[in-house]
């Protein structure tokens, strides 16, 4: 059957994703890690790791088993894999922890924690990939949005891939001249790929389509949308491949990231100059919560470029690199994650409870289901704090940085309570709330009926 | 080896005309397992999702000077003349459309909204075309718990979604 049902998983992704980063949120204010532990500290690796793949990861995974059927106008491939996804991506980055924990002394018991968290993390990212892949695949010859995820998916692969290979080193199973090498000088390379090619493009590509479809702006299909999106894979391919290639045959693997900034520097300035364009030329005259809080998510994305060049000028001291990553992770990522779940929970969640009775019984709007006022306050708390955050980063202020963040996660708990509000039809006037036929959606688990 | 008949509109477009009713005229006079040669100043990405419906695959490359040249090739198993939605396979012709909705203006899910509130007025085997500024993915699976069936496709402009629902079609294909 054509047509897009409500992935059931989504909301337990999302829920699991934002316990993850109220749980990074709060290791920042304890002080756990960076700036009072090393950038490639164990700690500091803890607090990386809960927010890449707990918060970020898992987000886009949850987002993109919705959302890719709805770019590629197909099924997704398979409803029942998200489960078995969800809890090895749990399980692997619980075991994660544990290793870096490990590492850094918190824990004594001797296990092999990371090797047997590679091995999770590989099979629940795999997973994913497969599954979306195959997805993708069938629905041949892709749209443009969709090729932004499918490059983003070998980011992934790409990340993954390099995250085994240092947990086998650093676990003491591989010790291969490469793959030593590789592991002592690849992670900004890791990092890259995650941050830069799985995340970011995958980003890109979902917004395109999330922003045209909120705002009734036009579809990017342009030339300089294909540039954005050949500029970033070339930039992805610089980085990882030439990277490695720098690093097993002693070239420099700071001239091969530098080489892969060019065509980054290209990706987004033409994703910007699109997204302008779908700002201004949108019919939607007043536009929601959401796609206003975007704007600042998409501004933090123009800093960071900004921040990076400042940080590579300034000869990269980790100081600035950590604000960048700050920016980018906290900024970008999340301010943009944060601003469009803030819409699609309450669409999907209007989708589930009033699409069965439509046209049968009279029924709410989605802005129903949602008080922007209430939520305006915490998004401006998120982002201010974050944005104080990135300075005390900058500027080497570690007990200033410890404050933005406790602001980081209270605001983070307002909007995820907001996020509550929405899926229980709290905001709903009570006579419009449950018309006959209509069932109340369960906070985890989206269902869709079928007749 | 396909036999590619050759339609060439690239002079109806430099006139600004529309050669779509050409196109899909061209279409229905294949004979069966005859392909198709499209010539055209630009690669016509909306052309290609409706030929694919009706069972086309295609190849498309830039030739020098800007144009595009699309071989669309019939596949053995799926060759068939009416469009390829829920029930079209199953049943002919349909009535001239009863009601008509506009919905490319409504912000998401409101043309959904409107599409259910006005197919629960309507009579059975009536139908409904409404206009979209994007293909309904999630109205089609609520259209099929009513068993209701549906066509749609891009119109030629490649940003105006068009679909057609026929009341209780699903169950009266059935």
């Amino acid at each position: 059957m054509p047509g897009v049902t409500l992935s059931r998983w989504t909301m337990s992704y999302f829920a699991a994703a934002l316990a993850a980063l109220l749980g990074a949120e709060l290791l920042m204010a304890a002080g756990f890690g960076y700036p009072r532990a090393g950038l490639q500290d164990p700690d500091t690796l803890v607090l990386v790791h809960l927010a890449a793949i707990g918060w970020l990861s898992l987000l886009m995974c949850g987002a993109l088993f919705q959302f890719v059927p709805v770019l590629v106008a197909k099924p997704l491939y398979s409803n029942t894999l998200p489960l078995p996804t969800l809890i090895a991506l749990v399980g692997g980055l619980a075991l994660l922890l544990a290793g870096f924990l490990r590492l850094g002394g918190h824990l004594t018991i001797n296990v092999p924690f990371l090797p047997v968290a590679g091995g999770l993390l590989v099979i629940g990212f795999g997973l994913a990939i497969w599954n979306l892949g195959r997805t993708l695949w069938q629905a041949r010859p892709l749209p443009l949005p969709a090729r932004f995820v499918l490059v983003g998916l070998f980011g992934l692969a790409a990340t993954v891939l390099l995250g085994l290979v240092f947990a086998l080193v650093l676990g003491g199973t591989l010790s291969l001249a490469h793959f030593t090498e590789v592991t002592a000088l690849g992670v900004p390379i890791h990092a890259v790929a995650g941050l830069g090619g799985w995340l970011t493009l995958c980003a890109m590509g979902v917004s395109y389509r999330l922003l045209a479809m909120f705002m009734l702006a036009p579809e990017p299909g342009t030339t300089r949308t294909r540039i954005a999106l050949h500029c970033g894979t070339a930039a992805l391919a610089l980085a990882v491949l030439g990277g490695l290639a720098a690093i097993c045959l002693d070239f420099s693997r700071n001239l091969a990231l530098a080489l892969a900034g060019v065509p980054a520097l290209g990706a987004l300035g033409f994703y910007g100059a699109d997204i302008a364009h779908m700002y201004r030329a949108r019919k939607r005259r007043r536009i929601e919560l959401n796609s206003r809080m975007a704007i600042l998510a998409l501004a933090s994305l123009a800093a960071s470029v900004l921040l990076t060049l400042a940080a590579i000028g300034l000869g990269l001291p980790d100081s600035a690199v950590a604000a960048s990553v700050f920016l980018v992770a906290f900024g970008w990522l999340s301010g943009l994650g944060l601003a469009k779940l803030y819409k699609i929970v309450a669409f999907l969640t209007w989708l589930e409870c009033y699409g069965p009775v439509l046209g049968k019984a009279p029924t709410p709007r989605v802005q129903d289901l949602v008080t922007e006022d209430r939520a305006r306050q915490w998004f401006w708390l998120y982002f201010a704090a974050m944005w104080c955050g990135t300075l005390a980063l900058l500027f080497d202020a570690g007990l200033i940085f410890r404050v933005t963040a406790a602001a980081m996660a209270l605001a983070t708990i307002g909007i995820a309570a907001q996020l509550v509000r929405s899926r229980r039809l709290v905001n709903v006037k009570s006579e419009m709330r449950l018309p006959a036929g209509a069932s109340r959606p369960r906070l985890l688990l989206c269902t869709s009926s079928r007749a | 080896m396909t036999h590619f008949v050759e339609v060439d509109v690239r002079p109806v477009l430099r006139d600004g005309g529309e050669p779509f009713e050409q196109i899909m005229g061209a279409v229905a006079g294949l004979a069966p397992g005859d392909g198709l040669r499209l010539l055209a100043t630009f690669k016509p990405t909306p052309l290609l999702h409706v030929l694919a419906s009706r069972g086309f695959s295609h190849e498309a490359k830039e030739l020098a000077g800007g144009d595009w040249e699309v071989l669309f090739t019939p596949s053995d198993v799926d060759w068939a003349p009416e469009p390829a939605g829920a029930a079209a396979a199953q049943d002919g012709a349909w009535p001239e459309p009863a009601r008509f909705l506009d919905n490319r203006d409504l912000d998401p899910p409101e043309p959904m909204v409107r599409i259910m509130a006005t197919t629960a007025e309507m009579a059975k085997g009536e139908v409904l075309a409404a206009l979209l500024c994007r293909e309904p993915l999630f109205l089609f699976p609520e259209l099929a718990k009513r068993g209701h069936s549906w066509r749609g496709a891009f119109e030629p402009d490649g940003t105006t979604y068009k679909v057609l629902v026929k009341i209780g079609g699903a169950a009266e294909a059935a």
